[in-house]
């Protein structure tokens, strides 16, 4: 007993990848939000900075 | 090669997101003027800092108007002086080497922090603006005694400074 199945070609642009395009835009914001986090308040307000 | 439109996106932001953390840290270098610890300093007999000019007496020393230059010297287990006496608002080189192994010389909570090797003088500027205390310990493993190895940075009100000496 065989079950048919429908089958459609489509083309490599014909689909889009809209969710894994939304979770890497999320990890995008994410990775800029702690990098400011990080680098301007973590680090250039952890004062005494060296600066010579 | 075929690349499809939502790859080009993210190919172009991961780019973009490396080209701003080099830019923020050129920010940093230039604007913000944040330094490395240098290494150009000459080296030194770490058996004779008794007859060396700024270790002999381990001190703090005002050479400019708000300009002062800490020579601190590290040994198991203490720093020297102890308290390094600072007053506020006021632009502090220091000097810090070791008579005997590998110390560390880290101002608790802040980003100056450095290694302090016998032989070599850790240079490095700092700003104190306000007046408080700092602690200073030592992060590089030296003995039995690492754990208590302490010293601490006192940052007196401007007018309240007597030239650091104990």
């Amino acid at each position: 007993m065989s079950t048919e199945t429908a089958k459609k070609e489509i083309d490599h642009e014909d689909f889009d990848p809209k969710g894994t395009l939304a979770l890497i835009l999320l990890y995008f914001v994410i990775l800029a939000i702690l990098w400011i986090f990080m680098y301007f308040i973590e680090f250039l307000g952890n004062d005494l900075t060296v600066i010579g | 090669m075929h690349i499809h439109n939502y790859e080009k996106i993210w190919l172009v932001l991961a780019m973009l997101l490396i080209v701003a953390f080099i830019s923020t840290v050129a920010y940093g270098a230039t604007a913000m003027g944040v330094d490395m610890i240098s290494d150009d300093e000459e080296t030194i007999n770490p058996d004779a800092l008794d007859e060396d000019q700024r270790f002999a007496e381990p001190r703090v020393e005002q050479v400019g108007e708000n300009e002062y230059e800490a020579y601190v010297v590290a040994l198991q287990f203490a720093f020297q002086p102890d308290p390094i006496e600072v007053p506020a608002g006021s632009t502090v080189t220091f000097y810090v080497t070791s008579r005997d192994v590998i110390h560390g010389f880290e101002v608790v909570g802040t980003n100056a922090n450095v290694m302090v090797v016998p032989g070599e003088v850790s240079t490095f500027t700092v700003e104190f603006n306000e007046a408080g205390e700092y602690g200073v310990l030592c992060n590089e493993y030296c003995g039995d005694g690492h754990h208590v190895m302490e010293g601490s940075v006192v940052v007196v009100p401007e007018e309240e400074y007597d030239g650091g000496d104990q």
